[in-house]
């Protein structure tokens, strides 16, 4: 049943994870971190889920990976030194307690989950039957975007709200003065960290092939694995790929960032409300043109989450200035 | 589809929208836009309370498909009884903001900190819509979405409350994440043994499943990450910096609205899709015990508060506690259905009451921060002088948090010692009588110093700012809060049969 190469993964799984907790310099936390990323992603590739799979290698390591880069650079040393001081009394005492709780929290874990009778998703059966009034082929981007529509539209706002939170706590709440629409975003005009000459080189040979990959994720999503998330995380990637090395976006990010940004979720809820203008509940497309409908909300969506995810980039710098 | 079931899509949807557009706009567009959608949205939620008072269930199923497959929206009792209370407290607190500029948090302009932060707008709609998310949603996997847009929302609004509230955000995002991650755990696990997300189809299979190790497990989980997105004692250690550091108009919004979030969470859970679970009677008083610790220790510590934002949280925590006195009350193996129902009503009381009183509490302590420019209780002493009715509006939400009559506080903690004493629990009695002089004994000491004459300032002390007519304005937000607190006293009849439609016995 079990085969070697499961157990080594999950081994592998434990190993990275405690040598990421180690050490006390961000840039190798941040390195371990990554190696963790690559485990996982293989380890959903042997469950067989590939869409998982893409979207851990996508956001959980690629994107948040970045992030972490960024401040490993930007402040090597985490504040206080170190940040977790043991007990100066009793040094022993806290490992030892959460060594009894988490061996203590697996064991009855472990035991409820192997007494129980596991039962099947009890809606396969009506994917299948369903799938054909979507317009789409491929069951996961069927569940996203017509019969769980609804969790996909909160979970792009949600995107949406966050940018728009890191956003408010920019200079000026996000407006370049007061009064006025236009976005101020002044991490923008702040200069990024100087990077090898090969990197700007390199990245402007990288951009078109990941903004090909990212369409491809996108348009493939309707027949095979992929689809919004992980083509906006792979198109986000290359916008702050060319930003690293320091490829001037000014102009178009002051002008288009929060129109795509928040175009997806705008377009999503109209379209949901073409259902009761036309009699039927919220978020419902007649099979005939749903397949539009679907394919215009979904290219929005991936602009828009390429945006929120790149907004997240932009605007790491505190507010206030480096301390 | 009539009116109804297009209410319970837009009272979700129509606020997000708002949202969206928001963020393109100028900040004086995002609150006109604010106040508009305040009132759409508060006027959505008419037709469902008339459909849920005139004994139907309004209920949508989203894109026509059915569950296991799909979502259904579900109108209920509870949830009409919190979107009222949400249109209520969200539309004065709209208002509130539109009009208190330092309300809305402050913005770092490059050398120095603002008032007036234009990502309250979206946020807060954001908010609204999560919460509303929440309230109707009859699907298990939906309502951690829900959770999530209201949590997140949460944590950023409390971060528009400038540098010295980043700390206290930046908590209380970790607990967020880790209570709606507990709660997703929870729910991964009854999934596996039923099959289905849909609340009312987890109940159904649920009853037919042999092994009750598996729900209650489940039980555990999800109880524990709400506990901590409640902050019941001992998990509350983030609600005081967080609620006490967010801008004026966001206090009222986190302890008024969001705790309530969890909680109807929280009451889905034990009472919606995982009933009589056979072993889960401890579960319930573990809760209730905690409960009490939460009345008595909260209260003790509010007494012992110098600043008032501070002593309204900590009063906050003690309010917690009374919800979930009821538990053990609820049935978990009895099937003593009016004895449940009397604590499931003493609980949607005492919360819908506390929703009003608090955010009103909340809004009168930022007021008067803003405009002293501290929140010192000693350095307030006589600031009440000029504002006369804003010290009346606080008494009378102080009445509804006493629970004296009338208010939905009084009728709350009456239906809850009515449900105690039928079941013999006499100790709850004394726990809700000496919460109860608490509670009184500590807003006495945060109110009473207002009316006091002032003492010797000290030179360096900020200067209190003149009454302007904004906050005036801001007054009379406070003013319909605590009038609120006493004429919603009267609906506890209505209160209970609304409770009726779609409860779960």
């Amino acid at each position: 049943m079990i085969s070697p190469i499961d157990i080594t993964l999950g081994l592998a799984v434990l190993a990275v994870a405690g040598l990421s907790l180690i050490p006390r310099s961000r840039l190798v936390f941040t390195m371990g971190f990554l190696a963790l990323g690559i485990v996982i992603t293989m380890v959903w590739l042997r469950l067989d889920s590939l869409d998982v799979a893409l979207a851990e290698a996508a956001i959980g390591t690629g994107l948040l990976s970045a992030l972490m880069v960024w401040l490993a650079i930007r402040s090597p040393e985490p504040p206080g030194a170190g940040g977790m001081q043991s007990s100066p009394r009793l040094p022993w005492l806290r490992p030892v307690i959460g060594a009894i709780a988490g061996s203590g929290l697996t064991m009855v874990m472990a035991a409820v989950w192997l007494r129980v009778d596991q039962q099947l998703p009890a809606w396969r059966q009506s994917v299948d039957q369903q799938l054909p009034d979507t317009g789409v082929e491929h069951p996961i981007t069927g569940v996203l975007l017509a019969f769980r529509a609804y969790d996909t539209l909160l979970e792009s706002a949600i995107l949406m709200l966050t940018a728009a939170a890191v956003l408010a706590l920019c200079r000026g709440g996000g407006l370049s003065t007061p009064g006025t629409h236009r976005l101020g975003v002044h991490q923008t005009s702040s200069p990024m960290p100087p990077v090898p000459s090969a990197l700007p080189w390199a990245a402007r040979l990288l951009a078109p092939a990941l903004v090909l990959l990212g369409l491809w994720l996108l348009f493939a999503g309707s027949a095979d694995s992929g689809g919004a998330f992980q083509s906006g995380a792979v198109l986000a990637a290359a916008f702050i790929l060319l930003r690293t090395s320091q490829v001037s976006l000014g102009t178009a990010t002051e002008h288009w960032l929060r129109p795509v940004l928040v175009g997806g979720v705008v377009i999503f809820i109209l379209a949901g409300l073409l259902g009761p203008v036309l009699g039927l509940p919220w978020l419902s497309w007649e099979p005939g043109w749903a397949f539009v409908v679907v394919l215009i909300v979904e290219v929005l969506l991936t602009a828009g989450i390429a945006a929120g995810l790149y907004t997240l980039f932009l605007t790491l710098e505190n507010p206030e200035g480096v301390r | 589809m009539t009116l109804a079931q297009f209410s319970l899509g837009g009272l979700v949807l129509l606020p997000l929208l708002a949202a969206a557009v928001m963020i393109v706009l100028p900040h004086l567009w995002r609150r006109i836009l604010g106040v508009v959608f305040g009132v759409l949205t508060a006027g959505l939620t008419v037709p469902v309370i008339a459909q849920v008072s005139a004994s139907n269930l309004p209920e949508l199923v989203l894109g026509g498909f059915e569950a296991p497959l799909g979502i259904h929206l579900r109108g209920d009792g509870l949830a009409a009884v919190f979107l009222g209370v949400t249109a209520l407290v969200g539309l004065v607190l709209t208002g509130y903001a539109a009009v208190v500029t330092k309300a809305e948090g402050s913005y770092f302009s490059g050398s120095s900190w603002q008032p007036g932060n234009p990502g309250f707008w979206p946020l807060w709609l954001g908010c609204w819509s999560g919460l509303n998310a929440v309230y109707l949603s009859g699907d298990l996997f939906n309502l951690y979405v829900g959770l999530e847009l209201v949590g997140l929302t949460a944590v950023a609004l409390v971060a528009l409350g400038g540098r010295s509230s980043w700390e206290a955000a930046l908590r209380y995002l970790f607990i967020a994440v880790l209570g709606s991650l507990l709660f997703l755990a929870g729910v991964g696990l009854l999934v596996s043994v039923t099959g289905t997300l849909d609340i009312e189809q987890t109940r159904e299979a649920l009853e037919q499943l042999d092994d009750q190790a598996a729900p209650l497990l489940a039980l555990v989980l999800i109880t524990l990450g709400l506990g901590m997105k409640i902050a019941l004692l001992p998990m509350h250690r983030w609600l005081v910096p967080a609620h006490s550091a967010a801008p004026s108009a966001v206090s009222p919004i986190l302890s008024g609205l969001v705790i309530k979030a969890a909680l109807v969470v929280l009451l889905r859970t034990w009472l919606w899709a995982v009933p009589l679970v056979q072993g889960s009677q401890w579960l319930a008083w573990l809760l209730g015990a905690l409960g009490a610790a939460a009345v008595l220790v909260g209260s003790v510590l509010a007494l012992r508060q110098t600043r008032l934002k501070p002593l309204v949280a900590y009063s906050t925590v003690a309010q917690i506690g009374y919800w979930f006195l009821a538990f053990p009350l609820l049935p978990t193996d009895n099937n003593d259905d009016a004895l449940a129902a009397g604590a499931f009503h003493a609980v949607v009381s005492l919360a819908a009451g506390h929703a009003i009183a608090k955010a009103g509490l909340f809004a009168a302590a930022g007021l008067l921060k803003d405009r002293c420019g501290t929140d010192e209780i000693d350095a307030l002493r006589g600031a009440g002088v000029h504002q006369p009715a804003l010290i009346l509006a606080m008494g009378m939400c102080a009445v509804g948090l006493i629970g004296l009559p009338i208010s939905l506080g009084f009728t709350g903690k009456w239906q809850l010692t009515t449900a105690a004493v039928a079941a013999g629990h006499w100790w709850l009695v004394v726990v809700i009588a000496a919460g109860t002089l608490l509670t009184a004994g500590y807003l006495l000491r945060g109110i009473a110093p207002l009316l006091l004459a002032p003492a010797e300032q000290p030179e360096d002390a900020p200067a209190a700012g003149p009454v302007t007519q904004r906050i005036r304005l801001g007054e009379a937000a406070v003013i319909l809060l605590g009038l609120a607190t006493i004429g919603t006293g009267l609906l506890g009849a209505w209160l209970a049969d609304l409770l009726e439609v779609g409860a779960w016995w």
